[in-house]
């Protein structure tokens, strides 16, 4: 605010003019404009995206909206600090127990499960709920910018939770490593690592936000998110099971098609199958986890193009979706 | 500056209004499409034929520039309820394109402006209606707009909060130097602070006049004696005037201070002890019965008056 602008504004109130006001009376100040420069509208999305981020993990919403994020992220990195000093009290390195691509399958399963559940309906079901869009949609941003800064702030707040842990693993790792020659192996290890996890946060933030914005109502936002979640990943498993036990189990020669193609059916199974897919699909390799299906057969290309498919047909819906939502 | 719109859709009928700066009433029943305008005008639904502009811009293709220069205060409950007041409006501040330390000050100001500064940090959910109210004007005059749209701000207000309600409106439009377009269903309540009133029905055009014209048509005079009521209707008709009883009292037409004069002279003459003389609000519905052609029109479109749900994706 300028100083001239200042003045002229003290000088143009008129205090003391009104009659003795009580609490919840109008004040009569003088009015001050803004003449300074305006941001456009690309910074008014990143200020939309960096508040949404931090809203995802609490900040600014109270102290009761922080405990769940910060108990998955602990949660989360305790692999890696497992991990950190197993290798610091193990005499000559027994090597690590925790591989940076598949981490923990089943514990960022379960992780990532709860934070998409709790987190995606905090970021767009309150503002359906509260009939908060028309205040955006009135703002100089267009009308798609909403569910795009909402999903660029959800894909980072699951990229945190997802890359931070492999971080903190490779400094435990690297830590124990002897020369920079064994701290650059780790670090060609841990990019892969993170481009898998980059997998999990698109795929998982995406559909996340899809389903959150079919409902205003928070709890069943988070049902809408955890139930298909959930029980697709369950049915996935099963079917794995059944078409392995039906047809001779996977790792004796080629997989049945139903073991191999029931992972596509739950995002989490779909992403370990592409981890699989893009390992050279070992029979049992380091990710292996009992329940993590880890059969694709010859189908591993049919993970990664669904893996797209279902990636761009959740972009596409929650764009969709706005497209259409009522200014009311 | 000049803001004029004249807008053609089948919600709002074949509508052609064009509005000076100031303080603008719009008003209509329910539902006769005051906040289908409002949301036309700021890019939000497209007209289906017809052209509005706001400010210079037009709605259809510039909404982008239009949303820059206005506030909007939505109808409808709009506020989450867990987070502060100062929280809420700093945000829409830099929804409204203020750099981050800006919106905090000018948060800070808006709020104070409708004397929310004691209860600023107060999550809005404990809030009662008429503080929610002021939340909401808080964050359209928080990007500093030159233009506010105000959908009923008077809404779910006590009568001391929307008087408060209505003078802040009237300081914004004079002292803030903002022009203010106010929807309402009350002629009684944004009269007395509008420079010029649009009335519509059924998306219909009624009157668009400047206030002293449309109230001096429409204004009516009560008088009210302790004794004699017959005896002063028949001086007044006598006097070339036409009484209606009214309650306890007289309904006479006001068309002047003349009129004023009439009824002072007669109440003298006849030696009646006044107790009552009221210039009375005519309400909105007297206001269409004052215009018999528009009134007796079928209103068959009425209906369809919230039909045009073509959001904007500009």
């Amino acid at each position: 605010m300028p100083a001239d602008a200042q003045a002229a504004a003290t000088a143009s109130s008129t205090p003391g003019n009104s009659p003795a006001q009580t609490s919840g009376v109008i004040h009569n100040i003088g009015y001050r404009r803004y003449d300074a420069a305006r941001l456009g509208r690309a910074a008014i999305v990143r200020a939309l995206i960096w508040q949404s981020l931090r809203s995802a993990f609490g900040i600014g919403r109270g102290a009761k909206a922080k405990i769940f994020p910060a108990l998955l992220f602990g949660l989360m990195c305790l692999p890696a600090a497992v991990n950190a000093v197993a290798l610091a009290t193990t005499p000559g390195g027994g090597g690590s127990i925790v591989s940076y691509d598949g981490y923990i399958p089943s514990l960022r399963t379960v992780v990532m499960l709860i934070f998409v559940a709790i987190e995606a309906p905090n970021l767009v079901s309150a503002d359906l709920r509260n009939h908060t869009l028309p205040l955006y949609f009135a703002r100089p941003i267009r009308r798609l910018d909403y569910p795009v800064a909402k999903l660029v702030a959800f894909v980072l707040a699951c990229l945190l939770m997802v890359e931070i842990p492999l971080i903190l693993l490779w400094v435990g790792i690297a830590s124990q490593e002897h020369g920079a020659r064994g701290v650059w192996e780790q670090t060609l290890r841990l990019g892969p690592g993170l481009l898998y996890g980059a997998a999990w946060a698109v795929l998982l933030a995406s559909i996340g936000l899809l389903l959150a914005s079919t409902t205003g109502k928070r709890v069943f936002a988070m049902c809408a998110i955890g139930i298909p979640l959930f029980f697709s990943y369950i049915l996935a498993h099963v079917l794995t099971q059944i078409g392995a036990q039906a047809f001779g189990p996977a790792g004796f020669g080629q997989p049945s098609a139903l073991s191999s193609l029931a992972g596509l059916i739950s995002p989490f199974t779909l992403l370990g199958g592409l981890l699989r897919w893009a390992q050279g699909n070992p029979a049992i390799g380091p990710a292996y986890h009992p329940l993590q299906p880890t059969t694709i057969g010859s189908y591993g290309p049919v993970y990664g193009v669904v893996f797209v498919v279902l990636t761009v047909a959740a972009i596409a819906g929650l764009i969709a979706r706005y497209r259409k939502v009522g200014v009311a | 500056m000049t803001k004029c719109y004249g807008t053609t859709v089948t919600a709002l009928d074949q509508l052609t209004i064009t509005v000076a700066p100031g303080i603008t009433g719009l008003i209509g029943a329910n539902g006769s499409g005051k906040s289908t305008l409002i949301k036309i005008l700021l890019g939000l639904l497209e007209p289906t034929s017809g052209t509005a502009a706001v400010l210079g811009h037009d709605c259809v293709t510039d909404g982008f520039a239009i949303r820059t220069l206005t506030g909007y205060m939505p109808e409808h409950d709009c506020l989450p309820p867990d987070v502060t007041a100062t929280e809420l409006v700093t945000h829409f501040g830099r929804m409204s394109g203020l750099p981050a330390t800006a919106a905090r000050e000018r948060a800070a100001d808006s709020l104070r402006h409708v004397a929310l500064y004691e209860e600023r940090y107060r999550q809005i959910g404990t809030y009662s209606t008429g503080m929610k109210q002021r939340v909401k004007l808080a964050q359209a005059l928080v990007g500093d707009p030159r233009l506010l749209l105000l959908d009923e701000p008077t809404n779910g207000l006590d009568p001391a909060g929307r008087t408060a309600m209505l003078e802040l409106i009237a300081r914004i439009g004079t002292e803030f130097g903002i022009s203010v377009l106010v929807a309402s269903h009350l002629l009684g309540e944004i009269e007395q602070i509008c420079d010029q009133l649009v009335a519509i029905d059924a998306g219909r055009l009624l009157r668009a006049d400047t206030i002293s014209s449309v109230t001096q048509a429409s204004a009516a005079l009560l008088v009210e004696v302790d004794e004699g009521v017959d005896l002063l209707a028949a001086e007044l008709v006598k006097r070339g005037l036409a009484p209606a009883p009214f309650q306890r009292g007289l309904l006479l037409q006001l068309a002047g201070d003349e009129t004023y004069d009439i009824v002072r002279d007669s109440v003298a003459d006849l030696g009646l002890p006044l107790s009552r003389m009221e210039q009375r609000r005519h309400r909105i519905e007297e206001l269409f019965r004052a215009d018999p052609e528009l009134a007796d029109e079928p209103r068959a479109e009425a209906p369809g008056s919230q039909t045009i749900g073509v959001p904007s994706a500009s």
